[in-house]
């Protein structure tokens, strides 16, 4: 033992208290309604901590118990049904189906046609026009109204040089500009850090898919070069589609999920 | 100079708790009420303050760990060297490494978002940015969590390390387990180490301090180490080797002779062989211990031979030193701390050699020159050949011999070895009367009667109740004759006139009794009267002058001064009149030493005219006080001793003064429960 372990060679030289144990063991027994106590006595926001980690122990607690209480017991088993399973009195005939059988490229050669895509959000709220563009007012008696500054998230690739800003008309706050954003996988799970290369489509209308604003479920392209997909015909790709599931300029990030 | 005091750590909070303490504090210490209708740069302002605050917040506390871990390479490559044994240094740095890299991203974190909240145009769209900006902070400190708990482990076991002082004078004692390390350690300090047989009892270094010709010395025990290769020792062993390594002290090596440790001479031997580069420039002494198992002379050829090996060894340190090389009996010792030989030696010998490696060195560097020349030690020149030893009083000489002889036969029986003796504790009761001191010896055994006639003896028992009732007996005596003198008087044997007469006597009597009794009161019972009131003219200047007479001294200058204090003011009109005669007149006895009273005493006399109203303010000296400066402040105590009442009914003390009108205690401050729209 360490020469600064003052109370272990107490111990060990002197032992214990003679009621040691019996105090220790009360002590703990009182825990419980020591607990109880502060529970009901803490306010605000300690108080509302406090009942929220006290409710997950009281949930853990069910569940292990109910655990416990398992018991290895039969019970009927409902057999799924096989695919193809016939009732016997339908053994003897020949099933036959009358679906249209349509390849895979007609199918989607109809959908580019109806120009619907199949994406995670396929509905979002639209975005009316003075909440996504504020009224900037200018000239010398701050009367002309033409001007816009764009409220939301906005990409507007590495090339970008604006436009004199005596004729600028839509204004992109360089603190809303984004350059990645946090792409989820949807089979694997995890998320990364990948650069946008470019707005494709934004839901609520071509103009600002044309000014690069990103809302909740605009299509983007990212760069997908660190995840080493490869097609079937030994290419790397390098490019993918995400869709934007959260509101960028609240959460101050860009989420998108990966469209496989 | 750093204090290499690692207790002063403050502790590292785990991750949540960290967590938990910035945001509450966050929580108490900013604005918390906020409202949509308030302007917008309001709002904005109100978030990018909370943002700012948490980022503060965690940028100083994490400040704070990264500087107070020990840096490795800043402090003295023994603690270096112990730390890195000890937890690892990769390890160490790669924790802080992390800490300061949280510290970094949480800063980034706040910039951006500040940023952000610029463009907040709605309070929703604020308090979102806020809330995502803390939560990602919060990430970060979940993420170091482990680092966190790691350095609160580190913290710990570093404040419990022993505070040795690389600097000072130092003794290292080393060598195989068992060997009787701790035991030697806890014979000369107050370090009270483990002794146990087992080996590996020491798991750690153990400090203790000891004194040697009024210096202070370290004194520390390493655990044991094995004879093993360098890549293969253990975290305990390593602990030693780093000490010997860096450590400039004086190395006492054990050497058990006996063997009862388990291990022979010869692998001892084979160690101290492997380590001998360790004892580079340092004092080196083998100590042969458990010398009360086997004696030095009665070992083994070959273990002699061995042992001869090592003293050879240890003589090359010593010509190394400077010393002289035929002076061999420092470098081996034998003793024994079962029995306590030659421990004391050890020691000496030990800080001795040390003392002279220090000394030396000091003188050699370039330091030393400078006080040299500072320092004069002046001898006396011996005028004669005659030898003047000290001189120690006969008496000194006598007690001191007396002393040496009750030393000598310290070895009296106590009753504790009485008793063990006659059969233990439980069986021997010591006999508590035989150092009873009475008259007659043999009442030593008697028992004492507790009752009595019913009476509790105890209760009439007295000491010296044979000298108390000689001196009644006396004091009887003495009464009887007085009773022989008195004789009673019958009321009939007197006549009416003896009857009178016997009445007056008894009222004078009475009435002399009682004034003896007044006199016989002290000041505090009786009321202090003034002079002027003394009817019985009993304060006379004659008295006065008796009084002073009867004490010794010469009573006229003070009857003339009291004199002429008395006079009334015709005595003072006819003195101005008569110096201008000269002193024809009455004799002028009062010196007038005061300036004030001539004055005083002319002007009344100028204006006998007048009235004789003193303006209010004019002071006269008198009833006991000298002049008017001592009078007035006498008035003055008098005044302040009372309380006037306050009869212009102005505001006094006991109208009620509200010192602040608007207490900060009452107008500030959030309430735990309910709203605050009343105060």
């Amino acid at each position: 033992m360490p020469q600064g372990d003052y109370i272990d060679l107490h111990r060990k030289r002197n032992g214990y208290r003679h009621d040691h144990f019996e105090r220790k063991r009360k002590k703990e027994a009182r825990e419980v309604h020591k607990r109880s106590q502060i529970a009901q006595k803490t306010l605000g926001i300690k108080g509302k901590m406090l009942t929220k980690k006290r409710y997950a122990e009281k949930a853990l607690m069910k569940k292990t118990l109910a655990m416990h209480e398992e018991s290895s017991s039969r019970r009927k088993v409902d057999d799924d049904v096989q695919e193809g399973a016939v009732p016997a009195y339908l053994l003897d005939r020949d099933s036959t189906t009358r679906a249209k059988v349509l390849s895979n490229t007609v199918k989607q050669k109809r959908k580019e046609k109806a120009g619907k895509w199949e994406v995670p959000l396929p509905k979002v709220r639209p975005v009316a026009e003075d909440e996504m563009f504020r009224v900037i007012r200018s000239g010398k008696r701050k009367t002309k109204q033409w001007k816009r500054m764009i409220t939301k998230a906005t990409f507007v690739g590495p090339s970008f040089t604006r436009k004199p800003p005596k004729y600028e008309r839509f204004i992109r706050p360089s603190g809303l500009r984004f350059t990645k954003a946090h792409v989820t996988h949807p089979e694997l799970k995890c998320t990364f850090n990948l650069e946008i290369i470019g707005v494709k489509k934004n839901p609520n209308g071509p103009m600002y898919t044309s000014l690069g604003v990103i809302t909740k479920g605009t299509v983007i392209e990212v760069n997908v070069s660190e995840l080493g997909l490869v097609t079937p015909a030994g290419k790397v790709v390098w490019g993918k589609y995400a869709q934007v599931t959260n509101n960028p300029e609240n959460d101050g990030c860009i989420n998108a999920v990966l469209l496989v | 100079m750093v204090q290499y005091n690692f207790k002063k750590i403050t502790v590292v909070p785990t991750g949540k708790d960290f967590i938990d303490i910035i945001l509450s504090r966050t929580q108490r210490q900013t604005p918390t009420v906020v409202h949509k209708g308030y302007a917008i740069s309001r709002i904005r302002q109100f978030y990018m303050r909370k943002v700012k605050y948490t980022q503060q917040n965690f940028h100083d506390k994490l400040s704070t760990i990264i500087e107070e871990f020990p840096r490795l390479d800043d402090i003295h490559p023994f603690y270096g060297d112990l730390l890195h044994v000890l937890y690892n240094k990769d390890h160490y740095k790669l924790a802080l490494g992390q800490i300061n890299t949280a510290r970094n991203l949480i800063g980034k974190i706040a910039k951006d978002y500040v940023k952000l909240l610029k463009y907040g145009d709605s309070l929703y769209r604020c308090k979102s940015l806020k809330v995502a900006a803390l939560g990602r902070m919060c990430t970060v400190i979940k993420r170091v969590g482990p680092s966190l708990a790691y350095l609160e482990q580190i913290r710990q076991h570093m404040a419990r390390l022993p505070s040795i002082d690389p600097n000072t004078r130092t003794i290292l004692i080393c060598g195989y387990p068992n060997v009787g390390k701790s035991s030697f350690i806890n014979k000369i300090t107050r370090a009270d180490v483990d002794v146990q047989p087992y080996a590996f009892t020491t798991k750690s270094l153990f400090v203790g301090h000891t004194d040697y010709k009024y210096l202070r010395y370290q004194v520390i025990d390493t655990p044991g180490i094995l004879d093993r290769p360098f890549e293969d020792r253990n975290i305990i062993e390593m602990c030693s080797i780093t000490a010997l390594a860096h450590l400039r002290a004086s190395v006492l090596f054990f050497l058990d002779i006996s063997g009862s440790c388990g291990y022979s001479v010869a692998q001892q031997a084979a160690l101290f062989h492997s380590i001998k580069s360790l004892f580079m420039n340092k004092p080196l002494i083998i100590v042969c211990n458990k010398t009360d198992l086997q004696a030095l002379e009665g070992i083994s050829e070959d273990d002699m031979k061995l042992v001869m090996e090592m003293k050879a060894e240890a003589m090359k340190t010593l010509i190394g030193q400077g010393g002289e090389p035929t002076n061999d009996e420092g470098v081996l010792l034998t003793m024994s701390t079962l029995t306590e030989e030659g421990v004391i030696a050890v020691k000496n010998a030990a800080c001795e050699r040390l003392l002279d490696q220090r000394v030396e060195l000091k003188m050699k560097s370039k330091k030393l020159n400078d006080c040299l020349n500072r320092f004069h030690v002046a001898m006396p020149k011996p005028r004669d050949q005659k030898e003047r030893p000290p001189c120690i009083p006969e008496a000194v000489l006598e007690a001191k011999a007396k002393k040496a002889e009750q030393a000598a036969e310290k070895q009296k029986k106590l009753e504790r070895d009485l008793e063990n003796e006659n059969g233990g504790a439980g069986v021997y009761s010591a006999s508590l009367r035989k150092h009873y001191i009475l008259a007659n010896d043999e009442w030593k055994e008697d028992i004492m009667p507790e009752i009595l006639d019913g009476h509790n003896v105890y209760d009439f028992v007295d000491p010296d109740i044979l000298q108390r009732l000689e001196e009644l007996e006396r004091e009887e005596g003495m009464h009887q004759e007085h009773e022989a003198d008195d004789f009673e008087m019958d009321g009939a044997e007197l006549t009416p006139e003896e009857q009178e007469a016997l009445a007056e006597i008894r009222k004078k009597k009475r009435l002399i009794v009682q004034q003896h009794r007044i006199k016989k009161s002290t000041a505090e019972s009786r009321p202090t009267v003034p002079r002027k009131f003394d009817k019985d003219k009993q304060f006379t200047s004659e008295r006065m002058g008796r009084q002073l007479s009867t004490l010794g001294l010469d009573p006229t200058l003070a009857i003339n001064r009291a004199r002429s204090k008395s006079r009334g003011r015709k005595r003072e009109r006819s003195i101005d009149k008569g110096n201008q005669n000269g002193t024809d007149d009455m004799d002028v006895d009062g010196d007038q030493p005061n300036k004030k009273l001539r004055l005083r005493s002319r002007s009344l006399s100028r204006s006998r005219s007048r009235s004789k109203s003193r303006p209010p303010y004019e002071v006269v000296p008198g009833e006991g006080l000298k002049d008017s400066a001592q009078k007035k402040k006498a008035i003055k105590l008098a005044e302040k001793s009372h309380n006037k009442r306050n009869k212009d009914a102005r505001k006094g003390e006991a109208d009620r003064v509200i010192p602040t009108l608007r207490p900060k205690h009452l107008f500030s401050g959030k309430r735990s429960t309910g709203k605050t729209d009343r105060r």
